[in-house]
């Protein structure tokens, strides 16, 4: 399986519903994004998801810090 | 209207002065429902089907509560919307459900002068009827979704999060109660959302220089003026506990241990999770659909472990809906942004009236005062612009005379039109601190400032031309009360 935003394929099944087998939630170990099974393509659809949306995994390390991780005191 | 002009509020029970307080959720959505100000869904939903109902409830006029029974794979209900309306909030605070806001705000403003009121110490309650300690499973037992539609996930819109002082772990007054956005990663992980103003970013920072971790315990569907509280700016070393009771008109809050770590969480609310910040952890996080109306960008946040849930029988999960103003989270920060600021400034200015910092979160305020000489509006514009909360989050000022009520926009607006002259009562202060979230601040975090002086111009300012206002005919306040009793009536 594809992540619709970063397009990796490290994507776990996250939680499956816990009444009946009605749907899945995966997770994209790379960027964390997160879908259910039963939600609309622009959600779930690698090729459907809102491009301005998309992230690319390279560019997930120079992201801003919030808040910024502190010098360790001695 | 004055502060000696305050009165004292009747309130449902028939008493003045005093209130129905509320010590869990239950018993408040219990009494929006008897006022018509909460709906059932009894048909099973889809659960993204949760967001758009809040949307579609906070653009109703007084929209009220809407509680889900059934959702599609889950086994607990979900409700949204439940301080989104003007309606909720006067029910919330014990008041008539038709209170004007103005009216609203003095009484909250006069119930803030009861600070402190110590909460009371429970050995049980009834969040720790269920505890699981191992195989922990979100999703068993809240009934997460997506809010908007480019959210990165299922997301904890209105969790009160209990974290203590790492260098004071003990200290009852120094232990917090905040509401920051959490995005579910895992079963048992969340990533937390804590800007560095806020009180959990400092005690981040401080557990971070030594290399350990905070605890928290992440309160859902607490008492209404619990979750109030947990979303309003006070000092670091105040108890927010000492606050609810103070907004509880002096009924003093109940609070609990929770289950594993024993941090103080309030005793009525559904469901404790429980666990750690870990220290020194960024991970990617966002974008959320956030207050200012637009999506917040992916960042790398802080990441929580979760050790422990507790919840009651069949726990309602409380979230809230949040998107281009107004939704339920602008009615939820609107008063409780506003008295703190107002008392702030009233502090140094006793001139102030009332401050209007309903406009996303306070970006934009707009303060009432008495002007005593030339460039008074400016200076109190600039005392706000110092104060803890304005600092980040104040970007537009507007300044009005004694006599303009700042939550009458038509009154505002008229105050602009008439007493501005843009050459000299408009100003720019540059390169100031600013919120991150609000998508004009440039880097994230920094602005500059827009301060309108719409004050009538006081000597020895050049005053060019003298005015006289107009003042009502006698009886016009009589009949507005004839009027609104009326309509009052005719509702029934
Ligand atoms: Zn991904």
């Amino acid at each position: 399986m594809i992540c619709p935003r970063c397009d990796t394929d490290k994507v776990e099944v996250m939680a499956t519903s816990p009444v009946g087998h009605v749907w899945e939630l995966y997770l994209c170990k790379t960027c964390t994004y997160s879908w259910r099974s039963t939600e609309t393509p622009n959600k779930t659809d690698p090729k459907l998801y809102n491009h301005k949306f998309k992230i690319k995994p390279e560019t997930i390390p120079s992201m801003l810090v919030i808040p910024p991780v502190p010098p360790l005191k001695a | 209207m004055s502060e000696a002009g305050v009165k004292d509020i009747q309130v449902p029970s028939g008493k003045t002065g005093t209130t129905k307080a509320y010590h869990d959720l239950r018993s408040f959505l219990a009494t929006l429902e008897a006022e018509g100000q909460l709906v059932r869904v009894k048909n099973e939903v889809d659960p993204e089907e949760i967001g758009a109902a809040g949307r579609a409830s906070a653009n109703l006029k007084n929209g009220p509560a809407v509680f889900f029974e059934k959702v599609k794979g889950y086994k607990n209900p979900v409700v949204t919307n439940v301080h989104g309306s003007w309606a909720n909030h006067a029910l919330m605070m014990g008041m008539d459900k038709d209170t004007p806001v103005k009216e609203q705000f003095l009484e909250l403003s006069r119930r803030w002068d009861l600070y402190p009121v110590a909460p009371k110490r429970v050995p049980t309650a009834p969040v720790n009827e269920n505890t699981v300690t191992e195989n922990i499973n979100i999703f068993d037992i809240i009934s997460l979704y997506r809010i908007n539609t480019y959210d990165s996930g299922c997301f904890l819109s209105k969790a009160c999060i209990v974290s203590a002082d790492p260098e004071d772990p003990t200290s009852y007054g120094k232990t917090n109660l905040g509401t920051y956005r959490m995005q579910v990663k895992g079963k048992d992980k969340l990533g937390i959302q804590a800007l560095p103003f806020h009180d959990i970013g400092l005690q981040l920072s401080k557990a971070e220089a030594l290399n350990q971790p905070v605890p928290i315990a992440i309160c859902l569907g607490c008492d209404p003026i619990t979750t109030f509280m947990a979303s309003t700016p006070i000092r670091y070393d105040q108890s927010e506990y000492d606050y609810v009771g103070a907004l509880n008109n002096g009924v003093p809050m109940e609070i609990t241990k929770s289950a594993t770590l024993g941090l103080e969480i309030p005793a009525g609310c559904e469901i404790c999770i429980e666990g750690y910040i870990e220290p020194r952890l960024r991970e990617c996080e966002g974008p959320f659909g956030e207050f200012p109306g637009s999506y917040s960008g992916a960042r790398l946040q802080a990441v929580v472990r979760i050790t422990a849930i507790s919840h009651r029988n069949n726990p309602v999960f409380e979230n809230l809906y949040l998107g281009i103003p107004w939704s339920e989270i602008d009615y939820l920060m609107a008063l409780n942004t506003s008295v703190p600021l107002y008392k702030m400034l009233k502090d140094t200015f006793p001139e102030v009236q009332a401050v209007n910092a309903m406009y996303t979160h306070g970006i934009g305020v707009i303060v009432s005062t008495k002007v005593r000489f030339g460039g008074f509006g400016k200076a109190v514009a600039m005392r706000l612009l110092t104060t803890p909360h304005g600092m980040a989050y104040n970007k537009i000022i507007i300044v009005v005379d004694e006599f303009v009520d700042p939550f009458n926009l038509e009154q505002v607006m008229w105050a602009m039109t008439t007493r501005v002259d843009p050459d000299k009562d408009v100003s720019v202060i540059k390169n100031c601190p600013g919120m991150p979230l609000d998508p004009s601040s440039n880097p994230p975090g920094m602005h500059n400032k827009l301060i309108i002086d719409a004050t009538t111009p006081k000597a020895p300012e050049i005053v060019s031309r003298e005015t006289e206002l107009l003042t009502p005919p006698a009886g016009t306040e009589k009949w507005e009360e004839i009027i609104s009793q009326l309509v009052k009536a005719a509702r029934k």
